[in-house]
């Protein structure tokens, strides 16, 4: 088992030193994604903005929820990135399914060009969540630092999802379809736009038992009420943990075999 | 000092049957022997292949298709990994699989050429310093500075192999010759090819072109079903002692 991880951290230290070809690559992608629109990646801005308003505005489910303006505009964010991460990770391999095949570039380097896009595009939600916070009259205090941390392990969580899904994709084609279908509906069994406040019943199985809330607690929490929610950080990192335990263990094992499954 | 010592080279992989849920994908691969039932199939793509290559050396590698040349080049370039057996490589190795895999049809050609450099593992200051060589012999002029997908197929082919050239590895793998653009620029592209043949250290060629194997290479190996069915200098091969395709 540790020479399987002893391979997998070889490969992602060779993808960290290729960092000028998948930041470059990421960069690119983004590009040719916008490139004959007028308002090119701002299209992200407002499809961010365009989602918050409709929550804020038309389903004004926030009656109950103090601040829900900050409430939607960071649950939005973080479940954007963590949507949009997971999605595009299950046809990873299969995209790149020629480099795979012709070229010897560590698998990490196609995580990484998918962790950075990833991450550029959540960039222009966060513009917008910042704007939202700002005009909601949200004050900025030190907790919210705390919530910088927790996009910190976000983050650090991303590349471990996307080497596992990528090798869920390659093996499980189906599983495209499925997970597109389970972020959707996720987007609405997710506490984004809605809390549970007591009562138990199925909204509370669904807040409790998904592990999505706790990461959206993460960040929300420092921001809106000025606590730490500390069983989420600890419920979070260790989510983080396994998914790196398995993540390393799959492309130990996986890294040179997949190329057999495209 | 460069070379390559391939022994008892196998390569066996598992046929997957894929988890899906969608009928079964009855394809089935190109090469190499087949073993095993259901679900649990092996396919054979190379099996005990030795050889033993020095500076200076030529390989043409024959075979009818799915003997496992590919598969080979690919086993020294080190996308697969062998099962069994051993590779012992020392030398720089570049590969010329597919000219136009990585190029981007919205970026223009220069941006292209970047991007290739990267991908190649080039500093910037050598894509820097190789950028005019490359932008000139592909002839492309003004047109570098426009999008890849506006190229006719000759001028892609043509970028694509300048960029593909421009570097000068000690070990040099091609699977098969490359064709790119009109006669005047083929003829180029030959010349350009047997200047880095004559400075690589070691090229190892797949080809189902005898003349050119013959005008190019001093060894040969020939691949069977994944088996080499001969391995030796090229005029005992082609004197009857080893060519069968």
């Amino acid at each position: 088992m540790f020479a399987t991880i002893k391979i997998a951290l070889k490969d992602i230290h060779a993808g960290l030193r290729m960092r000028r070809v998948w930041i470059a690559l990421a960069h690119e992608d983004i590009g040719d994604q916008h490139r004959r629109t007028a308002l090119g990646p701002l299209w992200l801005l407002i499809n961010y903005l365009a989602f918050a308003g409709t929550f804020i505005f038309v389903f004004q489910r926030g009656a109950s929820i103090p601040n829900y303006e900050a409430y939607v505009a960071t649950g939005l964010l973080v479940w954007f990135y963590i949507m949009e991460t997971i999605s595009q990770s299950v046809s990873l391999f299969v995209r790149e399914e020629s480099f795979i095949k012709g070229t010897t570039l560590p698998l990490s380097v196609y995580v990484m060009r998918l962790a950075t896009q990833s991450v550029i595009r959540a960039g222009y939600a966060f513009i917008g969540c910042l704007a939202i916070l700002v005009i909601s009259g949200t004050s900025l205090t030190v907790m919210w630092a705390w919530s910088a941390l927790a996009i910190v392990l976000i983050l650090a969580t991303a590349p471990a999802a996307i080497i596992l899904f990528a090798f869920l994709g390659a093996y499980f084609p189906d599983s495209q379809f499925i997970v597109s279908n389970l972020t959707r509906i996720g987007m609405f069994l997710t506490p984004v736009f809605w809390a549970y406040t007591g009562g138990g019943g199925v909204r509370s199985t669904f807040y409790y038992s998904n592990p999505f809330t706790y990461f959206l607690e993460i960040v929300r929490i420092p921001i809106l009420s000025g606590d730490v929610p500390v069983r989420s950080f600890i419920l979070c990192g260790a989510i983080t943990a396994s998914l790196w335990a398995v993540a390393l263990l799959l492309l130990g094992r996986l890294r040179k075999q997949v190329v057999f499954v495209l | 000092m460069v070379s390559i010592r391939a022994e008892n080279l196998s390569l066996t992989y598992r046929l997957r049957q894929k988890l899906t849920l969608a009928p079964r994908d009855k394809r089935m691969p190109t090469g190499g022997r087949i073993v095993g039932k259901g679900r649990t199939r092996f396919v054979t793509a190379l099996d005990g292949v030795s050889f033993e290559l020095k500076a200076g050396d030529r390989l043409g590698l024959v075979g009818p298709n799915g003997a496992g040349k590919t598969t080979l080049l690919k086993v020294l370039y080190g996308v697969f990994e062998p099962t069994s057996g051993s590779v012992e490589i020392n030398g720089r190795v570049d590969a010329l699989f597919n000219i136009r895999l990585g190029f981007r049809p919205e970026a223009t050609g220069r941006r292209n050429i970047v991007l290739r450099g990267l991908i190649n593992g080039w500093s910037e200051q050598e894509i820097e310093a190789r950028m005019e060589e490359i932008i000139e012999f592909s002839e492309l002029g003004d047109f570098i500075d426009l999008p890849f997908k506006s190229y006719s197929q000759g001028m892609a082919a043509r970028l694509a192999f300048s960029v593909a050239t421009s570097l000068e590895p000690e070990i040099l793998l091609m699977d098969e010759w490359i064709g790119a653009g009109d006669p005047a620029f083929q003829e180029k592209a030959k010349k350009r090819m047997a200047e880095r043949a004559e400075k690589a250290g070691i090229i190892v060629l797949a080809s189902h072109n005898h003349a050119l194997l013959k005008k190019t290479c001093n060894k040969m190996l020939e691949l069977e079903k994944g088996s080499a069915t001969f391995f030796g200098m090229l005029g005992e091969f082609f004197d009857g002692k080893g060519c069968k395709t």
